[in-house]
């Protein structure tokens, strides 16, 4: 048995996770920005490297609590190294380096977009994972269609040139004067509108792997602003609530923008999934939570589709504790060196590892 | 000696391509420690502007929107210096902007592209470039430079006196 301590801390969430051969989860804690607010009693910066600080310790102590283990118990660290805030990533990779230096624990560097994969391992199943997959992975960060021939081995075969797929549903939410964080409140919104009423653009649709949400965004903003004469100014400062037509339902909006989404990211997955002989299709991220995305997806795939545990499609400890582990199984280890790497994207493992 | 009165610039881009090509024109006349400005409504052309800023400047990755993680740095072969490409979006004052460490990106060397600078007006420095975009029709923006400061003087005057439509 091993169990693997995850620390994710690349953006908003500081999550903390104790995991059993990489699928068994014994614990699993995240402290979102509302559990702090709640816990202070102040407004927090909505993303700022010291309320990492103020939550890692308490999460990794309720974490071990929770799964009744100590530090003792656990036989290795994996942290996220990147992509992500350099100086959230920052307290997480010091953070972990300091337990495993304390306690003589091998420390596994991993990267938040092989996290999200990994969240497919901590699914209950009743067939095993099959390679190769095509794994969408689609949040509010990003947007990446990637083939997985093996355990740590990925070709991105497709990302996004512009915004990201969990993004365009924040901007957009924003601009129909929707709650944040935007996936859940559009798709609420949407359940009661036409999603045939406005025709918003799929781009690159038939274009290779790659998506484009910006002008997407952009149309929706035509649609829903009042009409300007001549120039408009930029904003001024602060944000203030949206002007929107008289005559547009929002309900209509929100499903006929989610449709445009889901359907390209349908389209694209599937045809990525077809040209690479793809076994299965997996999808992750944020964005996987998403019930339109997921039904149309099964509609269409002729392959089995997987995604994972609700729960487990925002950031968390356990996926990176579950991708942890299958670098630790593979003899992969990193040092007290170990870097944070905002910007890095997902390669395989073997590209930038030596076995240790 | 650039002049107080030539402190504005104003620049009217046909296309997406278009306004990538001056960012490019931008990116490439960038000396280091720059503070670049964008304010525009959603879909105004910023992150096109910033694709050619960075095209022009050399930086390795390509250009995303960095609003999720607020900051993307990118880097060139040539020497160790940082684009850092920020998103103020999701931000909202002085608490906020130390939070992601913007007052480290912007008392270095590296250059700075801010999104929305408007919600972090109270730390940005006195010597700034501001673009300010405007949208003539669906295709056609107007960009307006102002320059505030020695170094953004200096900047301006690169793109007055060389930039070919």
């Amino acid at each position: 048995m091993t169990l693997i301590l995850g620390i994710e801390t690349s953006c908003d969430e500081t999550g903390v996770a104790v995991v059993e051969n990489g699928t068994r989860l014994l614990s699993n804690v995240v402290a979102s920005q509302v559990v702090l607010h709640a816990q202070y009693g102040g407004v927090f910066p909505e993303v700022a490297s010291r309320a990492h600080v103020e939550a890692i310790v308490p999460v990794t102590q309720q974490a071990m609590d929770v799964a009744q283990v100590t530090l003792d118990d656990i036989d290795a660290i994996a942290v996220t190294r990147g992509p992500g805030l350099a100086g959230s990533l920052l307290v997480g990779v010091n953070f972990a380096k300091g337990l495993a230096l304390g306690h003589g624990l091998p420390l596994v560097g991993v990267n938040h977009l092989e996290g999200h994969v990994y969240s497919l391992w901590l699914a209950e199943t009743d067939t095993a994972l099959q390679f190769p997959a095509v794994c969408l992975i689609v949040s509010g960060g990003h947007s990446e269609i990637v083939l997985i021939r093996e355990h740590g081995d990925y070709t991105v075969v497709g990302s996004t040139i512009d915004d990201a797929a969990g993004e365009a549903f924040d901007k957009v939410a924003r601009l129909l004067n929707l709650s944040y964080p935007g996936g859940p409140a559009i798709q609420h919104a949407a359940d009661e509108g036409d999603p045939t009423t406005y025709a918003f653009p799929r781009a690159l649709r038939g274009h290779g792997y790659n998506f484009s949400f910006s002008g997407l965004k952009t149309a929706v903003m035509r649609a829903v602003q009042p009409p300007h004469q001549g120039r408009r100014a930029p904003k001024s400062e602060g944000m203030t609530p949206e002007q929107l037509r008289p005559d547009v339902n929002v309900a209509d909006v929100a499903a006929s923008f989610q449709v445009a989404v889901v359907d390209v990211l349908v389209e694209k997955t599937i045809q990525a999934a077809a040209t690479h002989n793809a076994a299965e299709i997996w999808m992750a991220g944020g964005v996987s939570a998403n019930l339109l995305l997921r039904e149309q997806m099964q509609e269409h795939s002729p392959l089995p589709v997987r995604y994972p545990p609700l729960a487990l499609c925002v950031d968390n400890g356990a996926m990176i504790a579950a991708a942890g582990f299958f670098r630790y199984q593979q003899g992969y280890r990193d040092d007290l060196a170990l870097d944070v790497r905002p910007m890095w994207p997902l390669v395989s493992i073997r590209d930038h590892m030596t076995k240790g | 000696m650039p002049s107080p009165e030539r402190a504005t610039l104003d620049f009217t881009t046909n296309s997406v391509t278009h306004t990538e090509r001056l960012g490019t024109f931008l990116g490439q006349s960038l000396t280091g420690g720059e503070v670049v400005c964008l304010s525009g409504d959603l879909g105004a052309g910023k992150t096109a502007l910033t694709r050619g800023i960075a095209a022009g400047w050399g930086a390795l990755e390509a250009v995303t929107s960095p609003t999720f993680t607020v900051v993307h740095e990118h880097r060139r072969t040539q020497d160790s210096f940082v684009l850092y490409h920020v998103d103020c979006y999701r931000l909202s004052g002085p608490a906020d902007a130390w939070g992601v460490g913007l007052d480290d990106m912007l008392y270095n060397d590296g250059v700075v592209v801010i999104e929305w600078p408007e919600n972090v007006s109270a730390v940005l420095p006195a010597d700034r470039l501001w673009i300010a975009f405007f949208l003539l029709d669906e295709n056609r923006r107007q960009l307006t430079m102002s320059a505030s400061g020695n170094r953004s003087q200096t900047l301006l005057e690169t793109l007055r006196g060389n930039w070919m439509e």
